[in-house]
């Protein structure tokens, strides 16, 4: 039976990285990581045996409008303990993280949506294109302004537009 | 010997067994495959944007279609996620009937896993008779939903309505059926020389790699590594239930089709303990403001887990819901490149 981190085990992180911040008063409290910060926070927790989060089971952002958030869901296998981490990324015009493919290289192209779906910019990422949009649109979907654009064939090529709204 | 030199082949996006629309380029020397780089997107519908100006109750229908072979499946993950994040308690008696749908849908699917593999190797009959026992859980379903593909049947506080005691009585008479089944693709398939020999030894993992990409389902399984949600998870009533995890060894082909031969066994135990146990009443649907906050749940989809993260700002609406890809794969996807042939089949 899997359960969520332990508070003392939180603190115990805190201790390592006084920058982490959570809600105690919550029963499954997610852990804010400053952005500089995560990828030493996650390498701890992979690699210190009193954690042991070796699975990376999910990756993903939300956009709230002022911020994006990067969630990540850390999985132990050792102690089956669950751990979510956040990074609020202060910048919505161009946010940008470190990629964590060094230590999960399965995150490569979950790391390739966010980017091509929120726009997140992932530093030292060997890959980063776009994976599910064509690689010549102009805007990332899951975002919360976003404009749907509209195909269009200019000199035999194939450009998105801008939508002229009928008023 | 003859000089040979690598060159690039594309396969997909229309290929016959890419089973929907997936490209791979493949870096090819003669016939042995050195490289593999998967290009997706080719059938993006955008459920996750869609599913954000919906109710939760709405979006159930769409989970159906993310992986329209296992809907049972995306419908448990999707309202245990909900369920969870509002609190909401789900009867026994529907708990009971979900692990039940969601382990038959299981089997199904697999079912179409096992077909495609016969037919991609060329084997057109093998893939009839999976596809002629798949048509018999089907035929459970539309007693128990009145629908043969997208079921929309488990929704948020349970289930849609009561299993008939005809759909019991169809279950019981299929599940004698199964070990029947089973022992008679063995005979068909297992035992094959030509079978064995195109999977034996092709493509092997190791257990780091499965690690390393977060890999999950049969194909961490083969490579060893004891990795499944519903044990170690336990969500939904699976801990009340005793059954084996089949692993593999060498993570190769061979071991992948053994570890999801061997699930339907597996699955076929749980029902039988499902419908050995006692049920009370069914409750639908429930329509309610659901409270702010984020939730992850892990459920097992298709042939993987998949953890499902929700992230509300109160109210009816979901602010963003997000499904690990669109078929939930992309981690197995970006795994695609370790896929190779190895010395085995230049043989």
């Amino acid at each position: 039976m899997t359960k969520y981190i332990r508070k003392e085990q939180i603190e115990k992180l805190q201790q390592q990285f006084p920058g982490i911040l959570y809600d105690a008063e919550q029963a499954k409290p997610a852990i804010y990581v400053k952005p500089e910060e995560l990828l030493a926070v996650l390498r701890y927790a992979k690699e210190q045996v009193s954690f042991s989060f070796d699975r990376l089971s999910n990756l993903t952002a939300v956009d709230y409008k002022d911020y994006f958030e990067m969630v990540y869901h850390l999985f132990s296998r050792r102690y089956f303990t669950w751990l979510t981490v956040k990074v609020k990324l202060e910048n919505h015009e161009a946010p940008e993280i470190a990629s964590v493919t060094s230590l999960w290289a399965g995150a490569n192209f979950e790391e390739r949506e966010v980017y091509d779906l929120m726009g997140v910019n992932f530093t030292d990422h060997p890959d980063l294109r776009r994976i599910l949009m064509p690689d010549n649109y102009g805007g990332h979907p899951l975002r919360k302004d976003f404009e749907p654009l509209v195909p269009k064939i200019e000199g035999g090529v194939l450009t998105w537009q801008k939508q002229n709204h009928i008023s | 010997m003859a000089k040979t030199e690598p060159y690039i082949l594309n396969m997909g996006p229309q290929h016959p067994s890419t089973h929907g629309v997936l490209q791979v380029q493949l870096e090819l020397d003669g016939e042995r495959i050195l490289g593999a780089k998967p290009v997706m997107g080719y059938l993006h519908r955008g459920i996750e944007k869609l599913m954000e100006s919906r109710t939760y109750t709405q979006c159930v229908p769409y989970t159906d279609r993310l992986d329209y072979v296992s809907s049972m499946n995306n419908n448990l993950g999707f309202c245990e996620t909900v369920e969870e994040l509002a609190g909401i308690e789900v009867p026994e008696r529907a708990e009971y009937i979900r692990v039940i749908v969601a382990e038959l849908n299981r089997i199904a699917s697999h079912l179409i896993f096992i077909g495609t593999l016969m037919i991609d190797l060329g084997a057109a009959t093998g893939m009839i008779y999976a596809f002629r026992d798949r048509e018999k859980i089907l035929d459970l379903f539309n007693i128990i939903c009145g629908a043969r593909m997208t079921f929309h049947y488990i929704r948020i506080g349970g289930v849609c309505a009561d299993a008939q005691p005809e759909f019991i009585a169809e279950t019981e008479k299929f599940l004698e059926y199964v070990p029947k089944m089973l022992e008679e693709y063995d005979h068909l398939m297992t035992g094959n020389e030509i079978f064995y020999h195109r999977l034996k030894g092709t493509s092997p993992l190791t257990r780091e790699d499965v690690l390393r990409y977060s890999m999950s389902g049969p194909n961490v399984r083969a490579s060893g590594v004891d990795y499944d949600i519903r044990k170690i998870d336990s969500y939904s009533i699976y801990d009340r239930f005793d059954f084996n995890v089949p692993l593999g060894t060498n993570g190769d082909n061979w071991d992948r089709y053994q570890v999801r031969f061997h699930v339907h066994g597996a699955a076929a135990g749980d029902e039988l303990h499902c419908l050995a146990g006692g049920f009370h009443r069914v409750l639908c649907g429930q329509h309610c403001l659901y409270p702010a906050g984020h939730q992850a749940h892990s459920g097992l989809f298709h042939h993987q887990s998949a953890g499902l993260y929700d992230a509300g700002s109160g109210g009816r609406l979901s602010d963003r819901f997000h499904v690990p890809s669109h078929d939930p794969c992309v981690f197995q996807g970006a795994a695609v490149p370790l896929c190779r042939c190895c010395d085995a089949c230049d043989e």
